[in-house]
């Protein structure tokens, strides 16, 4: 095991204007390790050498046996491969075309319209829904990863009772003896418990069910991320010329984060030379990717933060150090300015103070349109008594609810508990019936946008198991017996009294949005207010929230920004993805500030205790540049114990810290050293292409003053590789790529997209750490300034398909060949991995299979792949390729209308998931084209040109615009 | 290692050794020895010749070895005695990447009139009936990571006979290419010498004719089609 990474301090002050981590600014031993070599060292072992007690003279001896036996393996005859046709075709299948469908993707209670693609039948990838207000045609790393989701062979395949597997039509029989009791009751003792939602036909059931039960109890709640709060309808974040983010992560968290981050974007991208950027103030405790979008960002423990709003709002007497008093003079100053058009919002995880101070601020009043979680009150009840039947329909409360509450303790007294749900999960466990819920690309449902636009959920599958969805089990909850989810939703928009209903029908669920309003039955503003009869809370009285300490040490409890509240922990895309600022992948971490590290000797990878509220949790330390002093930043999500084969027994769960009244922030936190190490597999310092100048930035004056800064016309060095190389003049297009650092949070969402569309596989943690994980496009993150507080910066790099490609040259089998269209192609089935490609790639983007890690074809995972794409063995080399398949087929689709293929025909996956509109892709042959006006920007440059390589992928400088005093006068 | 190898047992004599040794080879052994060094070479080559006339036979080829199905389907019946068009059936081969093996449905519609109690046929009854597939075997097999598409053949020049042969004298479908890369690229690297007329694709009598260089060359041209690029190997591998 690794010692841990410790951060001396050295060098922090000279040297590196951008840096990727602690270790690159103090340059320690470890980060010259992985910077000089190609791979990790020992990354070609194999690593579980020990374990599996193979050691060197065992798999020679093994080899030579399976050498001698190759033999006979050649005679065995391939078997022969079947084509089934359709007894009866369906009309609109042609084998071999894929068909597409629009539907929604419900996140923590609204809808993202999206797109889905189906091979045959079979659902492998999901874009979004260009007419959905709330996607806009983009998608976020979860959108993507859902397909995988729904393939996952360890979701929940038929209804358990009490452990052992059973059947529906066992449940329905023991569900009819408690319904007629409930009937003569009045629902006295009943109660339903689900994640909140805007879905109106969940509404229109629940009020039928409550009509039919009045003593009946409803209660929303169960999830572990906040209640969405929404800014102020018609709030344009490209409109606005001041926006003030006060802990509120605008472009990950909310749910019409997609839809800011392209109105953001619009607003920053240098189009024609010009741009007159609005500015973005960040004032919070832990770094989020709004963060590193910031033109000021502050990093700050929850008192200051109220401070620094105080003095901003000119209403406090408070000291301030040197950092805060230049960013609230700053501050107060541009909100004088642009007051009228600006926006202020502060995270719905901001403690209460400051988020009054966030609206006293001229912030119009952010609105929420979902109930409030009533989870404790239930606890309450179940504790009293007055509930004996319980429905959890979704969620998994006994995992992601705070430990202090009980939930799971309180859930025993119970009677009769039944859970609907994707996984036989933690609350499945304590229930006395699980029931398998059907995955949202096979269920019939609705969900609203934040705004308000409905969507009507279609499947795109049969369920693949026996699930119901939560609307047919609702259905069977007030006596319907084997209710179809199709005529369940179909009655809730019949009522809308719409003059043709099928026409209506066809069209929305075509479009994938409803034209016009919802339903009447819809939750129009509130869906706890009209509470048919749900009872005053019996819960604890209102505590008030705790204050903000001057000086505490604090506790902030987020959702991850990969498996959210721990949902999505089995998810193997999820999981590996490297978190957009921690770089982490499979775990999570107790995260600190250097300085904080500093005082209690601490470094990366060491063991602490974290004690809050009279409970303790342990943890391994992440020391993390832009986190605030004085607070340590936990993650929910980790730490199950039956997610399944994925995601059990990953990290540490944080929900055992969680207060139930003030769950994300806690003062008065106590950390101690514990014994031991932990080994985090963070990507931070893969592929570094040490220190030279790769990313580019420049105030927007200076822009304004030198618009060529990025790319300063300078005599290069000789190079080996020859001036210009000869170009194939012939060709119809040459295609060009481009990456917008202005507009590119680092969302991390093409990570996702371009392993969905590639069948790239994950590869585990103990892979990762060896640094082996095989993402054709990463997320380099760099810092820049002192390591207490830096500005953040993301660069995505993926293939550059230099026309001077240096890995052409090595390989010696052809493996790698330039097409005529310039693209560095790579042909799997003649590598016989060398790696001699990867070692002379300047820009680290090729990744070897070391083993065998794609899914094996009969299992449920290799269903949702690509089938225009190659699944990759073991030893073979592979790289971005400019989604080649998709070329291909537009090419085949144009030459079929005899036609060139046109401008934004094709889309890239990582340009099509894009939110930002940041990657541009297209043919540089034709000088009208997106591609080749972005690259005739001033701010355009390539990496390492100094080579020669000549890139077809470029980038476009980031332009910040800070506060200047010329401005103020 | 260095100092054991340097010294000699100790109290021995090395003369006396030497001379007791007995001799173990033969006079002969260095023929022996002398043949078998020639016959490595010949034997490589041997060898070497034996496994190319292997993978070009058609054991492994599988180049004019009809395959047997669930169903004797005739193309020689359907095809040369009834003069059936290719569409008929391979619904999608101009539209997709998949030709497209027809349903039991397609089937049935001649059959549920024509030779409605043929033994022949039973296998389509019974799936028509219990609407279970047919399941059957692939003739022409590519590898995984070959993505070759219909569509762009058949409106491009390249008509069905070209790779499929002359089905309408198959009584039981086989290859009669070898579907080798070095096949495909005879015509990628020179798509003139195969090139017909549209109206000729789905014909399974034309044969190029005497001035097919000339005609084959404008053919190409109007279709666009340009070696160099079709000699890419992104064109058929991703």
């Amino acid at each position: 095991m690794k010692p841990p990474h410790r951060y001396s301090g050295a060098n922090a002050a000279g040297g590196l204007r951008h840096w990727r981590s602690l270790d690159e600014l103090s340059d320690t031993p470890e980060f010259r390790q992985w910077l000089e070599r190609e791979f990790p060292e020992n990354a070609s072992d194999w690593l579980d050498a020990e374990r599996d007690g193979l050691g060197r003279r065992r798999f020679l001896s093994l080899m030579g046996a399976s050498l001698a036996l190759a033999g006979f393996a050649g005679c065995s005859l391939r078997s022969r491969e079947k084509i089934v046709p359709y007894v009866a075709q369906p009309e609109e299948i042609v084998p071999g075309r894929p068909l597409y469908y629009a539907t929604a993707m419900p996140l923590r209670g609204y809808g993202r319209g999206i797109i889905v693609e189906t091979q045959m039948g079979r659902p492998v990838k999901i874009e979004g829904n260009p007419a959905h207000p709330d996607s806009l045609g983009a998608t976020d790393a979860v959108m993507q990863a859902a397909v995988l989701e729904l393939w996952n062979p360890d979701r929940s395949q038929t209804p358990m009772f009490q452990g052992g597997i059973s059947d529906w039509g066992q449940f329905e029989s023991e569900l009819l003896a408690v319904m007629a009791k409930m009937s003569a009751a009045d629902g006295e003792g009943m109660a339903i418990l689900t994640e909140a939602s805007t879905s109106p036909t969940l509404q229109r059931q629940r009020a039928a069910w409550l009509a039919k039960f009045p003593k009946a109890r409803w209660y929303w709640g169960g999830g572990g991320s906040p209640i969405p709060k929404l800014p102020p309808a018609g709030a344009d974040f490209g409109k606005a010329d001041l926006i003030v983010s006060i802990g509120c992560d605008i472009f990950a968290d909310q749910p019409g984060s997609l839809r800011f981050t392209r109105q953001f974007a619009k607003r920053r991208r240098v189009e024609n030379g010009r741009v007159n950027p609005n500015r973005l103030y960040v004032l919070e405790s832990t770094p989020t990717i709004t963060g590193s979008m910031a033109d000021h960002r502050l990093a700050a423990p929850p008192d200051r933060i109220a401070a620094v709003l105080r003095w901003a709002n000119g209403r406090g007497d408070e000291v301030l150090d040197p950092a805060e008093q230049t960013f609230a003079r700053n501050l107060a100053a541009d909100l004088a300015a642009h007051r009228a058009n600006s926006i202020v919002i502060a995270g719905e995880t901001e403690p209460d103070q400051i988020r009054s101070l966030a609206e006293s601020m001229g912030a119009g009043k952010n609105s929420q349109s979902l109930p409030e979680d009533e989870l404790a009150t239930l606890c309450g009840d179940l504790a009293g008594g007055h509930v004996q039947n319980l429905f959890i329909l979704g969620g998994n409360p006994a995992y992601n609810s705070p430990a202090a509450l009980g939930f799971a303790d309180h859930l025993r007294k119970a009677t009769f508990t039944v859970h609907l749900g994707h996984y036989y999960d933690e609350t499945s466990r304590q229930c006395r019936w699980h029931l398998p819920q059907t995955h949202f690309l096979e269920e019939w449902s609705d969900i609203l946008a934040s705004g308000g636009t409905p969507t009507i959920i279609q499947p795109v599958i049969d369920p693949l198991y026996a699930g119901k969805s939560i609307h047919e089990v609702l259905s069977l909850l007030t006596g319907t017996f084997r209710p179809s989810g199709y005529d369940i939703v179909r009655a809730t928009w019949g009522a809308s009294g719409k003059g043709d209903f099928g026409t209506f029908w066809d069209q929305s669920v075509h479009d994938g949005i409803v034209a016009g309003a919802p339903p009447a039955a819809a939750p129009g503003a509130r869906a706890a207010g009209d509470a048919v009869a749900t009872p005053a809370p019996s819960g604890a009285p209102a505590i008030p929230p705790p204050a903000l300490t001057p000086g505490a040490d604090y506790l902030l409890i987020r959702p991850d920004p990969a498996v959210g509240d721990g949902r999505w922990a089995d998810n193997g895309w999820l999981q590996e993805m490297p978190k957009p600022m921690t770089k982490l992948t499979w775990d999570n971490a107790a995260i600190l500030s250097p300085a904080m590290a500093r005082r209690h000797g601490l470094g990366t990878g060491d063991m602490i205790d974290l004690h809050a509220g009279g409970r303790s949790v342990r943890a391994p330390v992440m020391v993390l540049p832009g986190q605030a002093d004085r607070c340590v930043t936990v993650h929910l999500g980790y730490g199950r114990t039956v997610a399944g084969k994925v995601g059990s027994n990953r990290g540490f769960s944080a929900y055992p810290l969680q207060d139930a009244h003030s769950p994300w922030c806690l003062a008065g936190l106590e950390i101690r050293k514990a014994e031991g190490t932990y080994e985090l597999a963070t990507t931070q310092h893969h592929f570094s292409m040490e220190g030279r100048d790769i990313v580019r930035v420049a105030g927007v004056d200076e822009f304004r003053a030198n618009p060529e800064f990025a790319a300063p016309k300078l005599p290069h060095p000789p190079s080996l590789l020859p001036a210009a190389p000869p170009l194939h003049h012939h060709a119809t297009y040459a295609w060009g790529l481009t990456v917008d650092l202005s507009t590119c949070t680092g969302c991390a969402a093409c990570v996702i997209a371009c392993q969905a569309e590639n069948n790239i596989p994950y590869v585990g943690k103990e892979q990762v750490a060896a640094g082996r994980e095989m993402h054709w496009i990463r997320i380099d993150r760099y810092f820049e300034g002192a390591p207490e507080n830096p500005a953040m910066l993301n660069q995505p790099v993926l293939c550059m398909h230099c026309e001077n490609a240096p890995c052409e040259v090595v390989c010696p089998v052809a493996a790698t060949v330039h097409n005529d269209e310039g693209l560095n192609t790579m042909i799997y089935n003649r590598c016989v991995g060398t790696r001699y490609c990867s070692n002379n790639c300047p820009y680290k983007v090729r990744r070897f299979n070391f083993l065998e890690y794609s899914p094996p074809p009969d299992s449920a995972e290799a269903q949702g792949e690509n089938p225009n794409v190659t699944v990759r063995r073991r030893g073979v080399m592979e790289k971005c390729t400019y989604c080649v398949q998709r070329i291909n087929l537009s090419r085949i689709a144009a030459e079929l209308d005899n036609r060139r293929i046109r401008d934004g025909e094709i889309q890239t996956a990582c340009q099509q998931a894009c939110p930002a509109e940041a990657i541009v892709f297209g043919n540089l042959l034709d000088p009208g084209s997106r591609v080749s006006r972005r690259k005739k920007e001033p701010v355009n440059y390539g990496l390492l040109t100094e080579l020669n390589t000549r890139p077809r992928t470029t980038y476009l400088a980031r332009i910040r615009n800070p506060f200047s005093t010329k401005e103020s006068a | 290692m260095a100092e054991e190898s340097a010294g000699t047992p100790k109290g021995v004599q090395r003369d006396a050794i030497s001379t007791r040794l007995p001799q173990v080879f033969l006079p002969r052994a260095n023929l022996f020895y002398r043949a078998f060094l020639l016959a490595i070479p010949f034997g490589a080559l041997v060898g070497g010749y034996t496994w190319y006339r292997l993978c070009r036979s058609p054991d492994i080829t599988e180049v004019r070895m009809p395959i047997g199905q669930p169903v004797m389907f005739s193309h020689r019946h359907h095809v040369g005695d009834l003069k059936i068009d290719c569409r008929y059936c391979h619904t999608s081969a101009e539209k997709s990447s998949f030709a497209g093996v027809p349903s039991t449905q397609i089937c049935m519609s001649c059959h549920s009139q024509l030779f409605t109690d043929s033994p022949l046929l039973e296998p389509v009854r019974e799936s028509a009936a219990a609407g279970r597939p047919i399941a059957w075997n692939r003739v022409h097999n590519l590898p995984d990571y070959v993505y070759f598409n219909h569509s762009i053949h058949v409106n491009k020049g390249v008509g069905c006979t070209t790779c499929h042969g002359a089905v309408n004298e198959m009584p039981l479908m086989m290859k009669t290419q070898t579907l080798f890369m070095e096949w495909c690229l005879q015509c990628h690297r020179d798509p003139a010498r195969t090139q017909r007329p549209d109206s000729e694709i789905y014909s399974v009598s034309w044969e190029p004719g005497p001035k097919q260089g000339e005609t084959g060359a404008a053919l190409a041209l109007k279709h666009h089609l340009d070696s160099e690029h079709l000699t890419n190997c992104s064109v058929c591998h991703r």
